[in-house]
């Protein structure tokens, strides 16, 4: 692990470490080889009720507070259409600035859904990708879905860039529309901490690390047992 | 809030949006010590040492930082316990000072980056 970045063989170390602590604590990470090599991604399913009636109503505020209200879905029109499903969500402009996105026809009723999340590790970036998707009876992730998901600490950063942030993309193994989390600065988050760690010899699990990080952004939580109870190092 | 920013910081000490009558001890109104360190280029914060509700959660830290230090709206803060782990944005400070604290703090260390685009 240097340079905010690591190899496939660390990755897959990294990997195993964070299955045998899951197993420990009951977390439910798989692994799911690829053709019976040595490739292959974590996995994660997690059921999670979801308010299916997601009309906003706020506008959007710069501060954030602790409220629970929040604006779940923020789009600047001139960036629709990039990619994705388009087609299932509908943009109505509130203001001049944004415009806001609403689901289609919701009931008031909750919904449960059922999310995977996949850890693949990516060659071009030498970096760990978060792929995720949810499914329920009669009705797939939407966009909209995507976004009630993520934590509204992450938002307003994701919002300024919510198309370069979460796309859809084809599962590398599966060859299936996920959602992805772009790990174009992955590298540049991990870089200090990595360094900070490696100044005072104290190496860590780079992918336990990184998903601490970015599973809230996706309503993933990780759990402190993972750093809580002993655990060995990369 | 007078701040002598040069000089140690361990007998110095500020609270987090104190009650207007806020007068007593830390362990009454459950407060616990929070040191934090800054992690690569991020701003060092002038003051390190913060008496924190053990209820405020990382998120609310995280957005007290952030404002503390000015930080653009689209850079994300990210703190992490035990140097190296990012605790959930819903997380108490109070369950974290339980987990990690020692010498009677807790060590929190920030790091600020542009996540996204």
């Amino acid at each position: 692990m240097s340079c905010g970045v690591l190899d496939e063989e660390e990755f897959s170390r990294c990997c195993q470490l964070l299955l045998h602590h899951s197993d420990s604590v009951g977390d439910g990470w798989s692994w799911e080889a690829v053709q019976s090599s040595d490739e292959g991604y974590l996995k994660k399913t997690v059921l999670r009720s979801v308010p299916a009636d997601q009309s906003i109503t706020q506008k959007h505020k710069e501060s954030g507070s602790d409220s629970e209200q929040f604006d779940y879905c923020r789009f600047k029109t001139e960036e629709q259409g990039v990619n994705g499903s388009a087609d299932s969500l509908r943009p109505d402009v509130e203001d001049e600035d944004d415009c806001v996105c609403r689901a289609p026809g919701g009931s008031s009723c909750s919904s449960v859904l059922q999310f995977e999340y996949h850890v693949l590790y990516s060659c071009s970036y030498r970096t760990p990708v978060l792929y995720f998707r949810a499914s329920t009876l009669g009705r797939s992730l939407t966009l909209e879905d995507v976004w009630n998901s993520v934590h509204p600490n992450y938002r307003l950063g994701l919002q300024s860039r919510p198309l370069d942030a979460i796309t859809q993309q084809e599962h590398p193994f599966l060859g299936q529309a996920f959602f992805f989390l772009h790990p174009c600065r992955t590298e540049e988050f991990m870089k200090p901490l990595l360094q900070m760690t490696w100044d005072q010899n104290r190496p860590v699990n780079y992918v336990l690390s990184w998903l601490s990080v970015v599973g809230p952004m996706v309503g993933l939580d990780v759990s402190l047992d993972y750093v809580t109870l002993q655990q060995p190092t990369v | 809030m007078s701040d002598s920013a040069e000089s140690p910081t361990e007998t110095q000490k500020e609270e987090i949006h104190p009650p207007p009558d806020d007068s007593a001890t830390n362990d009454d109104k459950k407060k616990i010590d929070v040191l934090l360190k800054a992690v690569g280029d991020t701003p060092i914060m002038k003051t390190k040492k913060w008496a924190v509700d053990k209820g405020r959660t990382v998120q609310s830290l995280a957005q007290f930082i952030s404002r503390f230090l000015k930080l653009d709206a689209t850079e994300q803060l990210f703190i992490y316990v035990n140097q190296s782990f990012a605790p959930s944005p819903d997380q108490e400070v109070g369950v974290l000072f339980d987990c990690f604290g020692s010498d009677g703090k807790l060590v929190l260390h920030y790091c600020k980056s542009q996540a996204w685009g």
